[in-house]
């Protein structure tokens, strides 16, 4: 924000996300390689060996008819998918979809695309998708989890893993990743130059369901209006365009809690967007 | 009570690691199937393990695991000429005697395992060893009816299998499934739902079992051991069918 030419509020950004991030990143890619390694005899000391579907918490989500079923999990599906995907849900019902904004290593590698975008595109960037296409498009990823759910339940096998662009990310070097994933991956990574997170926005099954958590979760993100300057800084900075600036508490499915729309980092005005479990003025 | 971002990425930390953490200290963070046959739960065999459940997805290790047969003579009895026989995949066999006129897999690794270690094993179905395999269980006290078996299961060492196993990874563990679905092979993986994708119904799946079909997301393997059959029969039997609607 400027006033005669001098800078009065510099918007400040969520570092400690941005670590939290990178880590993320690291650990999951360090693992794939190390997963890769130990299958031809060589691998790294003191890191798991663990193939991605074993730590994927969406495994956990895809299983849960056949385990009902009949007590098994998809193939290569492991009970530690199972755990991740408690532990996501618990994580989602105190602070919402964490995991989407500050722990998917997918997630993570769209935003270092988007600061391309926004480079060249400036203001423009985010803003390409007609808003009334976009909305409809927002529900596309639940139409994604019905397909997915019903295709495993009645096959038994990880059929979403020939699509995943998450698991492409990660195996792109190995036999086992599918043309259709690579595809999606590409497509997402080249839109990405365009549109924040359009994975996450438009066709990401295991956002759908950490997104619903937002209409219950234990800490919000709420604006006090008796402070708010109505400046829309939140809207503009919000990587998902919630209109943050538009409500008083954000319930939006989309919302991935990243705090980016906080006063602690966009919102110049101090306690007036906060996340919170109490209410505020 | 209102969270910034450094105690929220405390907490992300805590609950994830602090899960994972508990849950391992539990036994429950599994991240791959365990590789331990089930054990014989009756009669003077009870508590060790079963030859009947080894699986093409087990290594030389798994079996001297869980066997205590040393993986260098398993790697003599099948001809396998590596630096390290531990990490051999049983299902890399049908693949070294693809050319032999009768199957060496798993059901020859199930066979070499009962009679090496003298336990029960169903000789009704047939089950080839590779002449190496014979000639180090010549050695046991067999009797005189797994003799006879032997001798008329026995066929020649592969020609080529030293030489075409440099290394000897287990390159093809993860692969397996997509294997099985495409090349409609059954193994202990598959589900009676593959079956029926590959055109087999289910009243030919019933009469060739005997027994009604469970949900057809359960393993063939699981439910033949659930319903006490043999498994190695239902399987053959279920693969002619399978070859018939190809």
């Amino acid at each position: 924000m400027k006033i005669f030419g001098k800078r009065l509020f510099r918007p400040r950004s969520i570092w400690i996300r941005k670590i939290v991030q990178w880590f993320f990143f690291l650990l999951i890619a360090l693992i794939s390689i190390n997963h890769t390694l130990i299958e031809n005899g060589g691998g790294i000391p003191f890191l798991s060996t663990a193939s991605l579907h074993a730590l994927c918490p969406f495994g956990g989500v895809v299983t849960i008819y056949q385990y009902a079923a009949v007590g098994t999990f998809v193939q290569k599906i492991h009970e530690s998918a199972f755990v991740l995907m408690i532990i996501g849900f618990a994580l989602a019902f105190l602070f919402g979809p964490v995991f989407c904004g500050w722990a998917c290593p997918l997630g993570t590698v769209q935003e270092w695309i988007a600061k391309l975008g926004r480079k060249f595109f400036k203001r423009r960037y985010n803003q390409f998708v007609p808003a009334r296409l976009d909305k409809v498009l927002r529900y596309l990823r639940y139409l994604v989890l019905a397909w997915v759910i019903y295709v495993t339940a009645t096959s038994g096998t990880l059929i979403f893993a020939v699509y995943d662009p998450y698991f492409a990310l990660f195996n792109f070097w190995t036999s086992e990743v599918a043309i259709g994933g690579l595809i999606i991956l590409s497509a997402t990574l080249v839109l990405s130059v365009f549109i924040e997170r359009p994975w996450c926005k438009y066709a990401c099954p295991y956002g759908a369901v950490l997104g619903i958590t937002n209409l219950f979760r234990v800490f919000q993100i709420k604006r006090a209006e008796s402070t708010c300057k109505a400046d829309g800084a939140c809207s503009i900075m919000c990587p998902m365009n919630i209109p943050v600036d538009k409500v008083k508490t954000v319930r939006d499915h989309q919302c991935i809690s990243c705090l980016e729309c906080t006063s602690e980092a966009v919102c110049p005005v101090a306690q007036t967007v906060v996340f919170t479990t109490g209410a505020v003025k | 009570m209102t969270l910034t971002s450094k105690p929220l990425a405390a907490l992300i930390f805590i609950i994830l690691f602090g899960g994972i953490a508990f849950t391992t200290a539990m036994g429950w963070f599994a991240t791959e199937s365990t590789k331990e046959p089930t054990t014989f739960t009756e009669g003077e065999f009870a508590g060790l393990a079963n030859p009947a459940d080894i699986r093409g997805s087990y290594t030389f290790g798994d079996i001297e695991k869980s066997f205590g047969i040393p993986s260098a003579i398993l790697a003599q009895a099948f001809s396998i000429q590596t630096n390290d026989p531990a990490f051999f995949a049983i299902k890399e066999l049908e693949v070294i005697y693809a050319a032999s006129e009768f199957e060496v897999g798993t059901a020859s690794v199930k066979l070499f395992v009962a009679l090496y270690n003298g336990l029960p094993l169903d000789l009704s179905t047939d089950m080839s060893l590779p002449e190496n395999a014979a000639a180090l269980l010549k050695e046991k006290n067999l009797t005189p009816e797994q003799l006879a078996y032997l001798d008329s299961h026995t066929i020649p060492n592969p020609a080529a299998a030293s030489d075409s196993l440099e290394p000897a990874p287990v390159q093809v563990t993860e692969s397996a499934p997509e294997s099985a679905s495409t090349e409609q092979l059954i193994k202990g993986k598959t589900t009676f739902q593959e079956v029926l994708d590959w055109g087999v119904t289910q009243e030919t799946i019933e009469q060739v079992m005997g027994v009604p079909m469970p949900n057809p997301l359960t393993k063939i393997k699981d439910y033949c051991l659930e319903k006490r059959l043999d498994f190695e029969i239902i399987k053959t039997a279920l693969q002619v069918e399978a070859d018939k609607v190809k």
